[in-house]
Order: structure tokens, then C-alpha cells, then sequence
């Protein structure tokens, strides 16, 4: 993708999930007074003001001549100044969102314990870290500190999962102290 | 006069009780600790405290987060000037100055310098809080709906023009946060809005999971998707502080009374925060100061005005907070968070209801200065351990802290998936260079503005020029009118200059300007 589509596509998407909003709002304007503002006036405007932004940006992107970069964004690259540059992991980036993902309805069966035990372990190791006794110490110890601090002190309720897990749960708060 | 000294002298009273120390000594460790970590932003780490708050009593959350957001300003700095990594991006001109300075063989004085100028900007921010904050209060007993809608347009308008290199991206944004704020049933006709049958979405969209999400765990992924580059640190440097002498400070009265007025004006006006007054008082240094043509190359003056103007911003941004309701920051928005949390709502009326409060808060500001300093000159050492810590270690407990943070408030688990959700759209945002302040204040702000939009439109009977035809209103209007009109005015000038001198001169010419 060119950098100027690649400008142009948060703008064009921007652009239609507004338009298809608005279209939305028909079914609340009909709740509106007569001769009065609607709950549809508010929303309405703001995605007027989206759209409109959009569409000079998208146009503005669109007629723009080729940018050269500056003599002074050349020699900011040789210096290994911005980051514009800078490698990308996507697969990185991509497990770590599936792991976030994974996180939630994991903690709702394993509890917030065992969960959070995982996901911290994995984290730390699909982020490139691969001090294993130092991964496995710090995540089950965290969590450890985590539990106590929040449903000890902030009384927090953490999900304590489902079925054997939350046995866990329970037979660990029992040992911390927490009823 | 009098009065506003006898309720601050009750308020260091109040401050003596020992669950207000404990938060003021568990603010500024936090926020320097915040600070030093070049992953953890000021803000994040204001929001990341936000749930240990909820289980607090009002007066010692504010003080917790009022003091990490003072240390927050300070503690960067001591990575930028030893070991060139800028901690917040508020610490990036003491690069220039403050580093040359350490690596010409006086570190421990261009920490005494940093000292010096986050002491003088911390107290000169608490006055300047304690003095403005009762007058702004008295004044907005005068408002109306018009003049609300008109100052948190003023404070959305200075947001977007602040946005930095891309007006459109602020806009943008705003509208998003704007749109978000009005998913759920609406108050004036109890229409459902944006609601696509989702019943968890009638209670509208928590700003805090916005926050949270966006701030926290958009920056974790954004970070991991570099691969979490940030080495650990492995330095044997020496870490002290050794203060100028007189001689020396008296040199630098103009500096400093020149950042001093930066650090406030940034401070009270919305969207200009820390890192906006940080380096525009460099740039005014770099303009008028005696020894400008001497800047960068590790002179006491390029260190002084960026750490003294970015401390004085916090009592500016105190002011509207607690006398109009309205935060001009990231940080301030999280603070204003909790005082809702409470069931406090800042505002005109809040020195007449909760004047004990009020001043407890000024007090602990006075403190937390002077706290901050002794932290800084004894305690810096263990504090810097933390660089030791692999990025993805401490990443993963940022990202726990973004959903424990978040369930804490309602115990929902679609608020977990909020924040996944606002995790992505941060990381979007940060990949394609939106800012996410506007986004957040909109969130805050945008139920405040319809409401008194639609409160003026109904009791003036649709007449939109009221906004225009009051005093106060149609001043405020035309401001917004002016921060608006400003950067496009900017845009205009960059195009005749371009013409005039070509495009790649007129482009060097811009990215050259402080």
C-alpha cells in the first residue's frame, strides 16, 4: 500500500461508519417535540462534523502533490530518530491481542487466579522474554499479589471460575485470609 | 485574603491525618516511579491508580493522584539527563541541555539544576492554584447553560488546536469521544441511542474503560508490536545531586519568572498540559533568553525552563478542574474521574460544600513539592532500580492493571471487553498518529456539552445566537472562534511561505522550529 492510500484509509473508514450512524439516528429522531431539538440534533452534528472532516481530508490527501521527504526527515532517519522506520512484529502484536482476547473469558472459568497466572507467563514470553524460572516466579507471585491486594484490601470480587477451578479460587482465598 | 490563608492552614491540619500522608507518600513514590519507566506514561499511571482509589475516601484519592501527577513531572527527568531516556515525553528538551550537561562530567549538578526548577515550579504552581482557583469560582457562579456550553467548547476547541501536527486527526478524534459519550439512553427524552439492541449498552459507555483501554493497553500493544525494544538498563553511573551555587540561581531570575508564566498560562489553558508548556518554554528561552545562542549545548537555562514550566502547569490545570468542572489534561480528566467516583462534582459551588476538601488538596500540593524534592535528592537511587526490569515483564502488569483496573468499578465483564476493544482503537491510534486526549476529553466532556446545549436551546427557544449576544458567553465564543481560526491561519501562512520559498525550504524551515 502507498502512503497515500495508507493516509487515506482511516479517514475512508472513518467516513462510512459515520455515514452509517447517522443513518441510525432516524430511529430515535421520531422521539423528538415539536418545534423542539431532537435527541438526534446532538449526534446528528457530530457526525456531521466527522464526515465533513473526513472528506477534506480524504480530498486534501487525495490532490496533494508527491511529498519529498526534507533534508532535515533524511537525516533524522540516518540518526535512527522516529519511528516510522523501526521493525515491526505483527505476529507479536497479533498473539499479544489474542492473548488479551483469550484472557477474558478465561478468567470467568478459571478465576482471576489461574488466569491471570497464564496470562501474564505467556505474555511475558510471546513479548521475547525467555528467563523461564523469572517468568513463572513472577507471574504466579503477581497474581498471588494481586488476589490479596484487591479482594483483601480494595474488596474487589474477583471471579473465582467455574467447577474445580473454583475450588482453587476458594481454597486459595481460605489460605490468604479472604472471606 | 485572609480567608483563603486560614482555610489553607486548616487544610495542612486535615493533611496531618494519616490516611492523606499515607496517599501524599504513595502518590509521589508512584508518580516518580511512573516517571522513570519510558513505557508507563504520566497519565497511564494516573489511570492505572484510579481503582485503589475506590475503596478511599475522596479527600486522600485526589491527594494520591495529585501527587503522582507533581512527582510525574519530576521524575523523568533523571533518566533524560543521565542516562538519555526521556521517561515522559514532557522530558525530551532536557535531552538537550540537561544530558550535554551530564556528559560533559557534571551529572550531579544538572540534577541539582532539575531539583532547583521542579522545587521553584512546584511552589510557584501551589500559589498560583490557591490564588486563581477562589476567584475563577466566584466568577463562574455567573454562568448559565450558554457560558457552560461556551467554556467546554473553549476547552474541547483548545484541545484539537493543540493536537498537535494534524488539526484533522484532533477533530477526528474529538468526534469519536463525542459520539461514545452519547451511546445509551438519552437524558433529556429518554431515547435509546446507539444502543443496536445491546442491553449493557443502555447504561452508556464508561469513560474509565475509554481511558484505560486506550491509554493503558493500547500503548502496551503498540510497544509489543516493536517488540518491547527498550533495553534493560545496566548502567554503574553514579546517581547524586549537587545544588548551584547563589551566585548562579540569581543568574537565571529571568528563566525562570519566564517559564514560571509558560508553565501556569500552559496550565490553565485546556489541551496545553506538561510537555506543551515544557517546550514552549524552551522555545521562549530559545527566542529571548540571554543565552540562547548557547541553548543545547548544556547550559543551565535549557534545563531549567522545561522542568520549571512542566511542574507549573499541574496547579494551572487545578484551576478549572476544581472551579468549573472542566480538566484541560489527560491526567486532570482521570482526577475528575474520581471526584464523580465520590459522588463530588467540582464546580463553582465546591469551595461553599466541600471547602475542607478543597484546600486539603492545595495543602497537599505544598507538600507533595517539597516531598518530592527530598525523594528526588535520597531516594532516587532504588527508584531508578526499576530500569532494571525487562519491557515485557513490566508491559504484562501494565495490561493486568488495565482490566482489574476497569472490572473493579461495576465487577462487569463486558467492561473487560471494553477495554480489549478500547486497547485496539489506542493502538490504532497510536499506529496511525491520532491523539487520544481528544478522544478522552470528548468521552468526559461531550454529555456535559449537550446537556447544556440542548438545556440553552430549550429555554432560549432555539435561538443559537445566545451564545454570541451574552457577555461572558460571546467573549468565550470568540476565543473558540480564535483557537479554531489559529492553526489554519498557521496552515495558510506555511503555504504563501512555501510558495515564496519552495516547498522543501518552507517544510525544513517548519520541522526546525521548536
Amino acid at each position: 500500500m502507498n502512503a497515500r492510500a495508507k493516509a487515506i484509509v482511516p479517514y475512508a473508514a472513518m467516513l462510512a461508519i459515520a455515514a452509517f450512524l447517522y443513518g441510525r439516528t432516524a430511529s430515535f429522531a421520531a422521539l423528538g417535540r415539536p418545534g423542539q431539538l431532537g435527541p438526534d440534533f446532538w449526534p446528528k452534528a457530530v457526525l456531521v462534523l466527522l464526515m465533513v472532516t473526513c472528506a477534506i481530508e480524504i480530498l486534501r490527501v487525495a490532490l496533494a502533490p508527491p511529498a519529498k521527504p526534507s533534508a532535515l526527515a533524511n537525516a533524522k532517519q540516518g540518526h535512527g530518530e522516529g519511528d516510522d522506520h523501526a521493525p515491526r512484529y505483527p505476529v507479536l502484536l497479533l498473539s499479544g491481542i489474542v492473548l488479551t482476547i483469550l484472557y477474558v473469558p478465561g478468567m470467568q472459568v478459571l478465576g482471576f487466579f489461574l488466569a491471570t497466572a497464564i496470562y501474564l507467563a505467556a505474555f511475558m514470553v510471546v513479548g521475547r522474554y525467555r528467563r523461564y524460572g523469572v517468568v513463572a516466579v513472577t507471574s504466579i507471585v503477581g497474581s498471588l499479589a494481586f488476589v490479596f491486594v484487591f479482594m483483601k484490601i480494595v474488596y474487589v470480587s474477583l471471579p473465582i471460575g467455574v467447577g474445580p477451578f473454583q475450588s482453587v479460587s476458594t481454597a486459595l482465598m481460605a489460605l490468604l485470609g479472604i472471606h | 485574603m485572609q480567608d483563603v490563608l486560614n482555610q489553607l492552614a486548616l487544610g495542612f491540619v486535615h493533611l496531618g491525618t494519616g490516611a492523606n500522608l499515607a496517599a501524599l507518600a504513595v502518590g509521589l513514590v508512584v508518580g516518580m516511579l511512573v516517571a522513570v519507566l519510558p513505557g508507563l506514561t504520566l497519565v497511564m499511571g494516573v489511570v492505572l491508580a484510579l481503582p485503589f482509589t475506590y475503596g478511599m475516601s475522596v479527600t486522600p484519592s485526589i491527594v494520591l493522584l495529585t501527587a503522582m501527577y507533581l512527582s510525574g513531572t519530576y521524575g523523568g527527568a533523571f533518566t533524560s539527563v543521565l542516562f538519555r531516556i526521556p521517561g515522559e515525553p514532557l522530558d525530551v528538551p532536557l535531552l538537550w541541555d540537561g544530558y550535554t550537561m551530564a556528559r560533559k562530567g557534571e551529572p550531579a549538578k544538572a540534577l541539582g539544576w532539575v531539583l532547583l526548577a521542579a522545587l521553584a515550579g512546584g511552589l510557584i504552581t501551589a500559589f498560583s492554584a490557591v490564588a486563581l482557583a477562589v476567584p475563577f469560582a466566584k466568577f463562574a457562579l455567573r454562568f448559565d447553560s450558554p457560558e457552560y456550553f461556551a467554556i467546554v467548547l473553549f476547552g474541547l476547541s483548545g484541545v484539537v488546536a493543540l493536537a498537535g501536527d494534524s488539526m484533522a486527526k484532533g477533530v477526528v478524534s474529538l468526534c469519536i469521544g463525542l459520539m461514545l459519550a452519547t451511546v445509551g439512553v438519552d437524558e433529556t427524552y429518554g431515547a435509546d441511542r446507539f444502543t443496536f439492541g445491546v442491553p449493557i449498552l443502555k447504561d452508556g459507555i464508561e469513560y474509565l474503560v475509554v481511558m484505560v483501554g486506550a491509554y493503558g493497553l493500547g500503548e502496551v500493544l503498540a510497544r509489543m508490536e516493536q517488540g518491547f525494544v527498550t533495553p534493560p538498563l545496566d548502567s554503574g553511573r553514579k546517581v547524586e545531586t549537587r545544588f548551584p551555587r547563589w551566585s548562579e540561581i540569581r543568574q537565571l531570575r529571568g528563566t525562570a519568572l519566564r517559564s514560571s508564566i509558560v508553565g501556569v498560562l500552559c496550565g490553565i489553558v485546556p489541551g496545553a498540559g506538561a510537555t506543551v508548556g515544557s517546550f514552549v518554554a524552551y522555545g521562549v528561552e530559545a527566542g529571548y533568553g540571554k543565552n540562547r545562542l548557547k541553548l543545547g549545548t548544556g547550559i543551565p537555562e535549557g534545563i531549567v525552563a522545561p522542568q520549571l514550566a512542566s511542574t507549573a502547569t499541574v496547579g494551572g490545570h487545578m484551576v478549572p478542574l476544581l472551579a468549573l468542572g472542566i480538566p484541560g489534561s489527560g491526567a486532570t480528566a482521570v482526577i475528575l474521574g474520581a471526584f464523580l467516583l465520590h459522588g463530588v462534582q467540582p464546580g463553582p459551588q465546591i469551595f461553599q460544600t466541600s471547602g475542607d476538601m478543597v484546600y486539603t488538596i492545595f495543602a497537599s500540593m505544598f507538600a507533595a513539592v517539597i516531598g518530592m524534592c527530598l525523594l528526588g535528592y535520597f531516594a532516587i537511587k532504588p527508584l531508578i532500580w526499576v530500569l532494571r526490569l525487562p519491557e515485557a515483564v513490566t508491559s504484562a502488569f501494565v495490561a493486568l492493571f488495565c482490566f482489574v483496573g476497569a472490572y473493579s468499578e461495576r465487577n462487569s465483564v463486558t467492561d473487560l471487553w471494553m477495554i480489549v476493544v478500547f486497547g485496539v482503537v489506542g493502538y490504532l491510534f497510536e499506529r496511525f498518529r491520532f491523539p487520544i486526549a481528544p478522544m478522552v476529553l470528548g468521552c468526559i466532556l461531550g454529555p456535559v456539552a449537550e446537556n447544556s446545549f440542548m438545556t440553552s436551546m430549550l429555554s432560549y427557544q432555539n435561538d443559537w445566537t445566545i451564545f454570541f449576544r451574552r457577555p461572558i458567553s460571546g467573549t468565550v465564543m470568540i476565543l473558540v472562534v480564535v483557537a479554531l481560526a489559529w492553526p489554519l491561519v498557521r496552515l495558510l501562512r506555511g503555504a504563501i511561505r512555501a510558495r515564496r520559498v519552495g516547498p522543501e525550504v518552507a517544510a525544513l524551515e517548519r520541522e526546525l522550529k521548536p
